[in-house]
């Protein structure tokens, strides 16, 4: 397994663990919509999703319009932590 | 207080900032009296632990630094994980503490305890929606 590939299945578990949805981690596409369409999160979704970060990654999401862009898809969440982990 | 807070008698359950936040929010203190003649208090005390939750969103409100018209416009948007051992009862002064835990755009997540004359009362989280205004940082 890659290290982006173990990063993906990371930020799944993450998902799932942390909104506590009722699905299987790897069911979750990385380009598909995590609001909206897709898994049809909310923005109290967000909220969690930004504490998860924080606390199981380290990362810090500093505004909102960062967060929109990065909760995008898993792709986008994936890449969001590698720059914040390489920077 | 009014400035900070629209809730006024009898839905409002804190009545003096004890300490106020820091300016991170690491914390922030509020006391509340519980009176036997709120409308809150059923004789002996307050009617519902679920007021606890209550006076934690009006805690972290007003110690949130805002204007009335910001609490306005809010509202509380979710409870978590919350735990009450008991309602308070007529006579005992509260100690409310409360944290932020985080935030993403108008969406605000607080931690807190209740504690009453001798014990801890209450505990657990709440999400805010926060209206739209103009919030003073203090700190």
């Amino acid at each position: 397994m890659t290290n982006r590939e173990d990063q993906s299945r990371r930020v799944k578990e993450l998902i799932v663990r942390r909104l506590k949805l009722d699905v299987d981690p790897l069911s979750i596409e990385n380009a598909a919509p995590l609001f909206g369409e897709g898994l049809g999160l909310d923005s109290i979704d967000a909220l969690e999703l930004v504490l998860g970060l924080e606390q199981e990654f380290g990362i810090k999401v500093e505004d909102e319009e960062v967060g929109v862009k990065a909760f995008a898809s898993v792709d986008a969440l994936v890449d969001f932590i590698e720059q914040k982990q390489n920077a | 207080m009014s400035a900070r807070l629209p809730h006024g008698y009898p839905f409002r359950f804190v009545d003096v900032v004890l300490r106020e936040r820091d300016a991170a929010f690491t914390s922030g203190t509020v006391s509340a009296r519980v009176t036997s003649n709120g409308r809150a208090a059923m004789g002996e005390g307050w009617a519902s632990p679920l007021l606890l939750v209550e006076a934690l969103a009006q805690s972290a409100l007003l110690l949130e630094g805002g204007d009335a018209d910001i609490g306005r416009r809010g509202f509380l948007a979710g409870i978590e994980g919350f735990e009450a051992e008991r309602a308070p009862r007529a006579g005992e002064t509260l100690r409310i503490e409360v944290r932020l835990a985080g935030r993403f755009g108008a969406i605000v997540r607080f931690e807190g305890e209740v504690y009453g004359d001798r014990a801890r009362l209450a505990r657990g989280a709440i999400i805010v929606r926060r209206g739209e205004g103009s919030p003073t940082t203090p700190g």
